[in-house]
């Protein structure tokens, strides 16, 4: 599979020539690539467009454009203070939470706008998951940590199941199932980490957001998590924030690379191309991306 | 490509949302219920703040009226003859007979105490803390930490009780009979039995210590060490690396600290009334006379006050709390704009913990 | 020139000893001498007799039943306020009700005993009593409940609420199931420190309680109330050593109250420490 990096926003762009073949009509012809975007995928998770993000007068993204295909896990890579934590939390309205923040430009949900004025971003949260860099369970049990948002958003079915279902699936039944009642706490940290990601499971969520899931956690913890991000590419999707180049080599189906840029004054995070992420490591378009995967810069 | 270019070609209405459009989509129907509810919570200290400083101008309005500038000038404030004589009438409010409000030897008393026991208290305070803080081993200074907590919650009728029984008699047999014979002005005279403006402003110094030296320690624990040791590198003696460094490090936080004591002080009313010998219209002529300051006065005349059947003693004395409450808030509030300059985070202290 | 430094930093530590002796010899006075006068007195007489009787049994309840009414009063309302201006008040909110908060901190208490007593006992009626006292003492504490509140609250890591936000967990059960277990603690602590505050205080209780020889009663309204700081001050200023040693033991036993309190919340702040500190930061 080949791709096109798409730098910038432009109808101008030609078509992937990649091995699928058109299989829907493309709807949203104003996206950077339509006839990519949709190949085997059906319409994009999330479509970015012309994203601007301050954190009051420091404007922290410039004009970021990019989809996020379903069933896929997408990395985004890039030197500390390129914004990639800035912009995976752009895409669940977590900025939110920090008062002076500014978002413009247009970010659609399932082909819904995500900052529309009728959204309520509560509810949009329970439908996109998130993992965060460093495991934080609450203080409670194990049972509670994964029982409590099923239970106060109500949801059906029986709650046990869906506990040892969540737990299952983020591969750490095994290993609790006998302390479920114990403190979160008295998990190891990669253990903690897996327990964060049943934990978003268990609201069944279309999308899981990784923030540097693995970023205090050591290489055997990581390993596991890389795994159990494979297995769940089947049924979710998935953005990972990484500063290790290798595991979004290892994971991901397509890397978007951020960089920082300078040269308009302060440091504004901006996104220089993204692609199929064998694509991105082998043959990049953009000098930058070259000099940074081949550590010359970063 | 410019940005301001960019983003003029933005599809779709702007994102920007206002911040009231953020808050609405953060909270549900029943947050926002319970938001109000503790809302109404919240805004209950500002109630009362602005209800007390507004019933406190209007008790002491017919005073302010009556009195004029005479407040700030008379020497005396008696009740006059509250069970006879004809009363006095000055701009359309009457006064029991031979009454005369002023608040200037209220004011006197608590000026004058209240600098005393700033003036005892913060070298102590501030020595004290450096020994705490530098000079005890780690694991005794949380013990340390509650005794000042306890210190400062001893309540001031207890300060009283100690200051007119025990300390004040001990002073008056020691400390004070050996300054007298110094012969120095105004610190001369008779010790008495030990009630008067000295002891109790040592009493207010004493009840003003816990309150500067536990933010005073907290401030040079927070002190980071890597600051220290730079100076200890330089081949500074502990003290010097104190007095050069330590210290002026927390020089605004220690200021701060002094005016929430200065606040504590200019309002103690309690401690006072006991041990001040309770005089009222005096200037003291010497440091060991008997005086009044505004808070203890009007706890003494209150009672005295009520039976004033035209009711000006009641409204004079709430002239004179209207006093109290802006000197204190003008204390405080330069207190804040210090705070402000250099956080000292953590509890306010102004109650005495 | 070495002997010099040597000196002067010998002489500067020894000053700062000498302030710390300072600090802690009047403390060691003051509970020895109240403990000393109070010894004629003390017996189990003084707890089982009223104040016509050279006991003080009906100060003791008095002031305990004060201290339920502040506990429910400004315990209610301010730790409410606390968690409304760490969890839920916009920024600017947030500062102009924190800087009220602050200065009604700084309110002298005799103030607030007068203001009582020509509104509240006056004005609206209610005679010396127990509300006019609770609401009173509570105006006093109210602003450091809501301090310790929005403080310990605050002192729970962010992250948890992120976690809880990006789960869609709605803000009233992220504060109340996930926020609060963690700063239960430190708000616990802060009210026991407000009870110690109260337990101290007389001058607003002064002209709002008023004394009774009686025990006290639940009556909200004319029926005045007995209370421990009440007792040393009237009876330090009668005639008699045995009125002097009365108002010593009633000193004495405020003084217990507020150091056990004050203990307690000692304990209660070293368990708060303890529940944030495995959490992620």
């Amino acid at each position: 599979m080949t791709e096109l990096p798409s730098i910038r926003v432009g109808p101008s762009r030609s078509p992937a020539s990649g091995p699928q073949e058109d299989k829907l009509p493309s709807s949203e012809p104003s996206v950077s690539d339509p006839a990519e975007v949709e190949a085997t995928h059906g319409p994009s998770v999330f479509r970015v467009e012309n994203l601007f993000f301050y954190y009051g007068d420091h404007l922290a993204l410039r004009d970021i454009t990019l989809d996020i295909r379903p069933r896929e896990i997408t990395s985004l890579i890039g030197p500390s203070g390129c914004g990639k934590t800035t912009f995976i939390r752009c895409l669940n309205r977590l900025n939110d939470l920090i008062p002076g923040t500014r978002l413009e430009g247009r970010v659609e949900f399932d082909g819904e706008s995500l900052y529309g004025p009728d959204v309520r971003a509560i509810e949009l949260r329970r439908r996109i998951g998130m993992v965060f860099q460093k495991p934080n369970p609450f203080p409670k049990s194990i049972y509670e940590n994964v029982a409590l948002a099923p239970r106060m958003n109500r949801m059906k079915g029986n709650l046990d199941d869906v506990v040892e279902e969540s737990l299952v699936r983020a591969a750490l039944w095994d290993e609790v199932k006998d302390k479920l009642r114990a403190s979160a706490f008295s998990l190891s940290g990669g253990q903690q980490q897996r327990l964060c990601i049943a934990r978003a499971i268990a609201v069944r969520p279309e999308v899981i957001l990784m923030d540097e899931p693995c970023s205090a956690l050591d290489p055997v913890a990581t390993f596991r998590i890389e795994e159990l991000m494979e297995d769940l590419k089947n049924d979710y999707t998935i953005v990972i924030v990484t500063h290790n180049m290798q595991q979004a080599a290892r994971v991901s189906d397509r890397t978007a690379f951020f960089t920082v840029d300078t040269s308009q004054g302060g440091r504004t995070g901006v996104m220089v191309e993204i692609g199929a992420t064998s694509k991105i490591f082998t043959a990049p378009s953009d000098q930058r991306t070259e000099d940074y995967i081949t550590g010359r810069f970063g | 490509m410019t940005a301001t270019a960019e983003r003029a070609t933005v599809p779709g209405p702007p994102s920007g949302l206002s911040a009231r459009a953020r808050r609405r989509s953060e909270l549900t129907g029943r947050d926002v219920t319970v938001s109000a509810v503790l809302a109404v919570a919240a805004f209950v200290p500002a109630a009362a703040l602005v209800w007390l400083t507004y019933e406190m101008a209007k008790q002491a309005y017919p005073a302010i009226v009556f009195n004029g500038w005479r407040f700030f000038t008379t020497k005396t404030f008696t009740l006059g003859n509250l069970y006879g004589g004809t009363p006095i009438v000055h701009h359309g409010y009457q006064a029991a007979h031979g009454a005369q409000y002023g608040v200037l030897p209220f004011l006197f008393g608590t000026v004058v105490s209240s600098a005393i026991a700033v003036v005892v208290a913060v070298p102590l305070s501030v020595g004290g803390a450096l020994f705490l803080a530098d000079r005890v081993p780690a694991r005794l200074q949380g013990a340390l930490g509650t005794f000042l907590e306890v210190l400062a919650g001893i309540p001031s009728v207890v300060f009283g009780l100690w200051g007119v029984f025990t300390f004040g008699p001990l002073m008056s047999r020691t400390g004070f009979k050996w300054l007298a014979a110094l012969h120095i002005p105004w610190l001369s005279g008779s010790p008495g039995a030990g009630q008067g403006l000295l002891t109790a402003s040592l009493v207010l110094a004493v009840m003003i210590i816990p309150i500067i030296a536990s933010t005073t320690r907290e401030l040079f624990r927070s002190v980071p060490p890597l600051t220290k040791e730079g100076a200890v590198a330089l081949g500074l003696t502990p003290s010097e690396t104190a007095r050069h460094v330590t210290i002026p490090f927390v020089r605004t936080g220690i200021l701060a600290a002094t005016i929430l004591g200065l606040g504590r002080a200019l309002g103690e009313t309690i401690a006072v009334l006991i041990i001040s010998g309770n005089a009222l219209n005096i200037y003291p002529h010497s440091i060991f006379d008997p005086f009044s300051t505004m808070a203890a006065g009007i706890a003494a005349i209150l009672d005295g006050a009520l039976t004033d059947s035209t009711g000006m003693a009641l409204h004079a004395l709430g002239e004179v709390g209207l006093v109290l409450l802006l000197v204190t808030l003008l204390a405080n509030l330069g207190g804040r704009f210090l705070t402000r300059r250099f956080s000292v985070g953590g509890l306010p202290v102004g109650r005495g913990i | 020139m070495r002997r010099r430094r040597r000196f002067l930093d010998l002489t500067f530590w020894g000053l700062a000893l000498l302030a710390f002796v300072c600090i802690a010899l009047p403390s060691l006075s003051i509970v020895g001498s109240v403990i000393h006068q109070a010894v004629p007195v003390l017996g189990w007489s003084l707890f089982t007799q009223r104040t016509n009787a050279l006991g003080i049994e009906n100060a003791i309840l008095g002031s305990l039943l004060l201290l339920v009414g502040v506990l429910v009063v400004a315990g209610t309302i301010g730790v409410a306020g606390g968690v409304y201006l760490a969890e839920f008040a916009p920024a600017r909110l947030q500062r102009f009700l924190r800087f009220f908060s602050d200065v009604l901190a700084g309110m002298p208490s005799i103030v607030v005993g007068y203001i009582g007593y020509v509104t509240l006992v006056v004005a609206f009626h209610w005679g010396f009593s127990l509300l006019a006292a609770v609401v009173a003492l509570s105006v006093l504490v109210l602003p450091y409940i809501v301090k310790t509140t929005e403080v310990s609250f605050r002192q729970v890591p962010t992250t948890l609420r992120e976690a809880a936000a990006g789960l869609g967990l709605p803000r009233s059960k992220t504060v109340w199931r996930i926020l609060l277990p963690p700063a239960a603690s430190g708000v616990i602590s802060g009210l026991i420190v407000a009870l110690a505050i109260s337990t101290g205080e007389l001058a607003p209780l002064l002209f709002t309680a008023g004394f009774s020889d009686q025990n006290p009663t639940l009556q909200l309204l004319h029926h005045q109330v007995p209370y421990l700081t009440s007792v040393t001050f009237t009876d330090l200023a009668l005639p008699g050593a045995r009125a002097h040693a009365t108002a010593a033991a009633a000193a004495a036993v405020s003084l217990a109250i507020v150091v056990i309190l004050i203990a307690a919340g000692r304990l209660m702040t070293v368990r708060a420490r303890r529940a944030t500190r495995g959490m992620a930061l």
